[in-house]
């Protein structure tokens, strides 16, 4: 036997980057986190040819998961064409050789930092998310070992604790983007930093979603159908943030997360955070055949798990 | 700039973990893959075992093709990868063995690659994560008393994680699966 029979013909770059051996270790670890939905798995995060913090997380998964059959959609805060999401996509395409798309409904794996989108995903499709922050209980208890025993014994009484004093001092739930959930009832998980808007479409989901970050080297999952509950008291309810009275300006939309556009005269615009979205809307303006999605919620912002979501007012 | 090239082998080994994610995330419903018998299992240990991993198996030819990842082979009490392609009623005490996990590191639990038959025997009912309505499957050739034990080990979040290979299918059943014999 030669050593040529035995090895594979030389190439600069394994397929999707990674070596086998980092792709083995990355997917033991999400296969784990899949069995312990919201359980934060340690992984070794590789080295990458970016910054950590700048979606490696993310991308590491993307990579162990991806195969030349896939198609990739990467957006950042709901654009397809922002600098991160437009690096991380031709990263991966050149890397495997996949299709890339923005249209939502077309992709088998979603990478996102910081959005999910307006169309509903459905069985079969992965949504990778960017994670700068695992830890939900960073801010009620910065040491990470105390922080693990917490979790270990489902101790979360810092975080309600927290939550009664907010609403002491404020009336209201001050929590913004990465809103804490607890989910199948016993982890408490960060969901990234996505608005309040996107936290309940990861109740009772269709698809896989996996979170990763890169420099705090833990990766945790939403299997499909598993509750996730945004923490709330009984009679105080969680509240997404109302996007009543804006309109896009672009496409006309109503009822979707919006990005605030300042103008000169002290004034606001609106216009549509998911770009992919919008890009489609515009084109069935123009008068082309485009397939949208069932989105999430409907056009007058009722959500489509109807029990899920509480007004108070 | 050239794609890198997808070798044979790192081809199975992606789409055998595709098949090992979508099983695990939707419990019950059977994954199609490429190989089958004790070859699947082999699939199953290359996409995941390696020198940083530790295994068993009561397989012999089994533990010859496995010997080539680089693992180490342990015990029963505790080898985080077990590959039991025969599964006598005797295998009942060396799962029961099987680590679950403490409650700082479920994740340190064992993955179960099993040998059953699809379509035959028991009626068993499914429900839990993945899972949108109680699902019925036949999972036979299971050694008489299982069902018990693994309801008795799988206490959330500690237990093992299964894969049933049955032919050239796969069916994936977490710890959060909910197992009721009919």
């Amino acid at each position: 036997m030669r050593l040529q029979q035995l090895a594979h013909p030389r190439h600069d770059y394994s397929y999707a980057f990674l070596d086998e051996f980092a792709k083995r270790e990355l997917r033991r670890r999400i296969l784990k986190a899949i069995a312990i939905p919201g359980y934060q798995v340690p992984y070794a995060s590789r080295e990458l040819p970016m910054a950590r913090g700048w979606g490696t997380g993310g991308l590491q998964v993307t990579l162990a998961a991806v195969g030349p059959t896939d198609t990739v959609k990467v957006i950042d805060q709901g654009a397809d064409d922002s600098v991160n999401a437009a690096n991380l996509r031709r990263f991966i395409a050149r890397m495997a050789g996949v299709q890339t798309t923005t249209d939502t409904l077309a992709a088998t794996i979603i990478q996102s930092r910081h959005r999910i989108p307006e169309e509903r995903l459905r069985e079969g499709q992965l949504l990778v998310l960017q994670v700068p922050v695992p830890e939900p209980l960073t801010h009620v208890e910065p040491s990470v070992t105390r922080a693990r025993q917490m979790h270990a014994d489902a101790d979360y009484a810092l975080i309600w604790l927290e939550l009664h004093e907010q609403l002491v001092r404020y009336r209201t739930f001050t929590g913004g983007a990465d809103y804490p959930v607890v989910v199948y009832g016993r982890y408490l998980m960060a969901p990234s930093p996505i608005p309040r808007w996107d936290t309940p479409m990861l109740h009772q989901a269709a698809h896989l979603t996996l979170l990763s970050a890169g420099r705090e080297k833990r990766l945790y999952a939403v299997p499909p159908y598993t509750d996730v509950r945004p923490i709330e008291f009984e009679d105080v309810h969680f509240q997404v943030e109302s996007q009543a009275g804006r309109v896009c300006a672009q496409t006309g939309a109503v009822n979707r997360f919006m990005n605030e556009v300042p103008q000169p005269d002290g004034s606001s615009r609106y216009i549509l955070s998911d770009t992919g979205y919008a890009a489609k809307l515009v084109r069935r303006t123009q008068g082309e055949v485009v397939e949208i999605g069932a989105t999430y919620y409907d056009e007058q912002g009722r959500f489509y798990h109807t029990e899920f979501l509480h007004h108070d007012d | 700039m050239i794609t890198p090239q997808l070798t044979a082998f790192e081809a199975q080994s992606q789409q055998t973990f595709q098949a090992l994610m979508w099983a695990l995330s939707y419990p019950g419903r059977a994954q199609r893959i490429a190989e089958v018998g004790v070859a699947a299992f082999a699939a199953v240990g290359a996409t995941l075992i390696d020198l940083e991993t530790s295994y068993y198996t009561n397989h012999a030819g089994l533990a010859q093709l496995l010997a080539h990842s680089g693992a180490r082979t342990l015990g029963p009490q505790q080898a985080h990868y077990q590959f039991y392609p025969d599964l006598p009623t005797m295998a009942l005490d060396d799962l029961a063995l099987a680590p679950v996990g403490t409650y700082l590191d479920p994740d340190a639990s064992a993955t179960l690659v099993l040998s059953c038959h699809l379509g035959a025997g028991e009626r068993l009912r499914l429900s839990g994560p993945g899972i949108p309505a109680p699902f019925m499957v036949n999972l036979g050739g299971l050694p008489p008393g299982f069902w018990e034990l693994r309801t008795k080990v799988c206490q959330f979040p500690l237990g093992w994680d299964i894969f049933f290979i049955a032919h050239d299918h796969l069916i994936g059943l977490p710890r959060t699966t909910t197992v009721e014999v009919l």
